[in-house]
């Protein structure tokens, strides 16, 4: 359809300034999420940690996992990184840092339980929640195997049972959300025998760590993972070494991961919203200024139509009374030029007659009356028409 | 298709093809310069006098000092070679020249010398060096230095003094300001650094220049005497292999320079010294002859001048110690020349690190500790004069310290202590506690700071036994120590944390391996 460019440029202005006008979207309600008051945390001491496996194998008799192919006490698995597996929440993992000398550091992975998750936020059928307590946890009653937590998860922590593809289920660490309600330990912190997990409120544990950081400056690193790493962590880790040495990503950036789609998907209600009605109101009336014009048209040509009918009826009528004047006046003539034939014919006739009986005494009379009868003929035949 | 955009298109493909393998060749390029060995040397200069004219056109050459010398030697050329002699027959160490230049001449100096001398070399058949300008201006140089800075320290000064008959007036002088001359005072010398600094001051030569100069010249002359000098190339001085084979003597005899046996600290009140601050404490009788033998140079204690500390650093702070107060340079904990500074160093040896890494160091403004120093009986700090009585004063306060470890009649250090507080999965540990107190006074030895800081016999059980007063039978781990995450005690471990804390935290900062993972010390029930 043909479109001209005033229209174009008049809804492209339309549908700019309605995007506008609707406010920039935000994740959550206002700035930024520090976490739900009174919400709990984990402090890691990596320099505490000693690579002993308690809190892998607590974790597996708390969640009553099944028991492991190599017994917890088998400190051999060491020797190779490992990841969280659907039947291993949390994995102890050791790093021989470089800038530590020969001493071999050991670190305890699993889910961060972040402020604000990336998991749940890619979630479609909303399987996550951030919990009050701190802990992000799952229903795995409306998962439907997505892994789309999977792949949103900026610490590569989700894990899926792919074996049983019809009961799709994620499985992570759940920071003992039932124990945490009722007021026990998570089941690696109450096992670890060194206390390099820590358990408390999360401002406790980073007020906790800025203590243990200032008492032994030489020691630590001077920072706190998981304070704003992807706007915030509830699980915190303060180290020896440099953290990218313990395989920790340290190009995360502080912005949590709802807010980098947050610009996107805040923008789709008031574009799904409100461009259908602006364009078709704008459509609609263009196509009505169309309509009307149409409409107008449609009226101006029946009108011209009628009055070019009627001039043509006038001239029409005025025609046929000019053809039956002229009729008449033919008739008239014709009536008059036969009369006078007529007349004329009569006196011929009488004067023949008169010849003729000056003749007939001399011929018969029957040759004058079919001459007489034809004039007759001829005056009805006129009369007639 | 038409055969313009055929042509196009093939282009383009070309374009990109080419951008793409140049970039993956770059990148290929790159990892594989990377393999080869740097070359590491002590003797390597980087040459960039150019500078100081703005941003150079080639990258800067790396010159190898040392190799050059043999080379030379070979040749049966000496220093002489590239290092004029100034009129007083020092030879300078530039090259080629005496002064700096402008950039034209500075750049020919190198250029027209260096290739000369290299073409002369090859065309004498032998292997020379590099001719063409990307040859010595290397972008990027697989060497790194292996340089080590290097300095005097008592037992090569002793050594030299030796060798020069104790002629000091043969490396030491000072500048007299009245005749604008150098000149030799006896009983005044005192570091090369104190004058000679980093940069060059006024007339005053940096001081790797004035050690060069007067070092090797002087070991030249040895050496040309057919007597054994020291080292005249780079590596011999500042190379680390080479730096350990310098012989060292064990036991250095006293350097004689008017120094105090046992003095009181000075505080800068009625000392003659500077008259503002008031010190009240109670004067610091100090020991400096056995302050002498625990350090290699005096520069330790002695960083900018040979004299008092008072002297720069009062009371209050003034401009000579950059402000910074008595109180601070006797207490500083970062800093080599504060008492505490050493001390708190001392600490960290591995037979001290496995109570003293948990203890807070520093000050505590707890009144033993600050006792140690300051002792009882000594005068206050303002009513130190420098009077010979107050030495005699202050050898008698020192005598009196026992510096002899305190520990418990043995009766009263219990052999074995059973923990078995909690006893869910592991059976009781039989802690052999007398072993572990023996091994602990062992490792201290006859250590005489631990000892004064030890004489008290309760003392060395606080490294473990702490937070509670001094005690036969301190009190049980667990009367403090119960329930981990305790909100109002937000750093103090629960029970379990802290035996393993501290019994674990103690063995990995001694170097302690023995008992490993866990069934060693407690058995599996």
């Amino acid at each position: 359809m043909a479109i001209t460019r005033r229209k174009f440029l008049g809804w492209m202005g339309a549908a700019g300034v309605g995007v506008t006008v609707g406010k920039t979207a935000r994740a959550a309600s206002n700035k930024h999420f520090t976490g739900h008051p009174d919400s709990m945390g984990v402090l890691h001491d990596i320099a505490r940690c000693v690579g002993c496996r308690s809190c892998e194998a607590a974790c597996n008799t708390v969640n009553q996992l099944p028991p492991p192919e190599t017994s917890f006490k088998d400190l051999t698995v060491l020797d190779r990184k490992r990841r969280t597996t659907p039947p291993e929440y949390t994995v102890v993992n050791r790093y021989d840092a470089t800038s530590a000398g020969s001493k071999q550091i050991y670190r305890k992975n699993q889910c961060n339980h972040c402020l604000e998750p990336a998991c749940a936020s890619a979630c479609f059928v909303k399987a996550f929640t951030k919990s009050e307590e701190g802990a992000v946890i799952y229903d795995e009653t409306v998962c439907v195997g997505c892994r789309y937590c999977m792949v949103a998860c900026p610490f590569e922590i989700p894990t899926y049972e792919y074996d049983k593809a019809l009961t799709p289920r994620v499985t992570k660490c759940t920071m003992c959300h039932p124990r945490v309600q009722e007021g026990k330990l998570p089941g690696c912190v109450e096992a670890c025998p060194t206390e390099a997990l820590s358990f408390g409120k999360r401002d406790d544990l980073l007020k906790i760590a800025r203590e243990r950081i200032r008492k032994d400056p030489d020691n630590y690193i001077d920072h706190i993972y998981g304070e704003q790493e992807m706007g915030g962590t509830s699980w915190l880790y303060i180290s020896n070494v440099p953290f990218k040495e313990l395989g920790m990503r340290e190009d995360l950036g502080i912005t949590p991961a709802p807010a980098l789609t947050a610009g996107a998907l805040g923008a789709v209600p008031i574009v799904v919203g409100l461009w259908p009605v602006l364009l078709t109101g704008i459509y609609a009336i263009s196509q009505r200024k169309d309509k009307v014009a149409e409409e107008e048209q449609a009226l101006a040509v029946a009108a011209a139509q009628q009055a070019t009918q009627e001039k043509a009826d006038a001239e029409l009528k005025k025609t046929l009374e000019m053809k039956e004047k002229e009729k008449e006046t033919a008739i008239n003539m014709a009536v008059k030029k036969a009369l006078d034939e007529a007349a004329k014919a009569q006196e011929e006739a009488a004067q023949a007659e008169e010849a003729a009986q000056a003749q007939e005494a001399a011929a018969p009379a029957g040759e004058a009356a079919p001459e007489a009868q034809d004039d007759k003929d001829q005056k009805q035949t006129e009369e007639d028409s | 298709m038409e055969k313009g955009r055929k042509l196009l298109r093939w282009t383009g493909v070309i374009a990109v093809s080419t951008v793409l393998l140049v970039l993956g060749a770059a990148a290929y390029g790159i990892e594989q310069a990377g393999d080869k060995e740097a070359l590491r040397s002590a003797d390597i200069i980087v040459i960039d006098t150019m500078s100081r004219f703005g941003r150079l056109d080639r990258p800067p050459v790396v010159y190898r000092h040392d190799k050059h010398t043999e080379a030379l030697q070979k040749q049966g050329k000496d220093c002489a070679a590239c290092h004029l002699k100034d009129d007083k027959q020092r030879l300078s160490l530039k090259y080629m020249r005496l002064q700096d230049l402008d950039r034209e001449s500075s750049m020919l100096v190198y250029h027209d010398n260096c290739i000369a001398c290299h073409t002369e070399t090859l065309a004498t058949g032998e292997k020379g060096g590099p001719i063409t300008c990307g040859e010595c201006h290397l972008k990027s140089p697989n060497a790194v230095s292996s340089w080590q800075a290097f300095g005097m320290d008592k037992s090569l000064h002793y050594r030299h003094s030796k060798a020069l008959d104790k002629k000091c007036g043969d490396c030491h002088h000072q500048f007299d300001e009245k005749t604008q001359k150098l000149v030799y005072v006896e009983g005044q010398e005192s570091s090369c650094r104190y004058c000679h600094k980093q940069q060059l001051e006024d007339k005053r030569i940096p001081f790797s220049e004035a050690a060069h100069e007067a070092c090797i010249a002087c070991h030249r002359e040895t050496l040309a005497k057919k007597k054994e000098a020291g080292p005249i190339n780079c590596a011999g001085c500042h190379d680390a292999e080479q730096q350990l084979e310098i012989p060292t003597l064990e036991n250095v005899p006293r350097m004689k320079r008017n120094q105090p046996d046992v003095v009181f600290v000075k505080t800068g009140a009625k000392s003659g010294l500077t008259p503002e601050g008031a010190l009240r404490t109670k004067a610091v009788p100090f020991n400096h002859q056995a302050h002498e033998i625990y350090n290699d140079t005096c520069r330790v204690c002695h960083h900018a001048s040979l004299t008092s500390c008072a002297e720069c650093h009062t009371v209050n702070g003034i401009k000579e110690g950059d402000f910074v107060q008595l109180e601070q340079a006797m207490h500083q904990l970062r800093a080599d020349a504060s008492c505490l500074g050493c001390h708190t160093e001392a600490q960290a040896d591995k037979s001290c690190a496995g109570c003293h890494a948990f203890i807070q160091k520093g000050l505590k403004g707890d009144t033993t500790t600050c006792r140690a120093c300051h002792m009882e009986g000594a005068p206050a700090g303002s009513e130190i004069t420098g009077k010979p009585e107050e030495a005699m004063l202050a050898t008698m306060l020192l005598n009196a310290r026992t510096p002899v470890m305190g520990t418990l009649p043995i009766e009263d250090i219990p052999e074995k202590v059973v923990i078995n507080k909690l006893t869910n999965k592991y059976q009781p540990v039989e802690m052999p506690h007398r072993k572990i107190v023996q091994a602990l006074v062992k490792g201290i030895g006859d250590n005489k700071l631990a000892a004064n800081f030890h004489a008290d016999p309760g003392t060395l059980c606080q490294g473990c036994h702490h937070n509670s007063p001094q005690a036969k039978k301190p009190p049980q781990c667990g009367s403090c120590h119960g329930e981990p995450f305790n909100p109002e005690e937000p750093n103090r471990p629960g029970l379990i944390g802290a035996y393993h804390i501290q019994c674990m935290g103690c063995h990995s900062e001694m170097g302690i391996e023995k008992p490993v993972g866990c069934t060693e010390c407690h058995k599996e029930k």
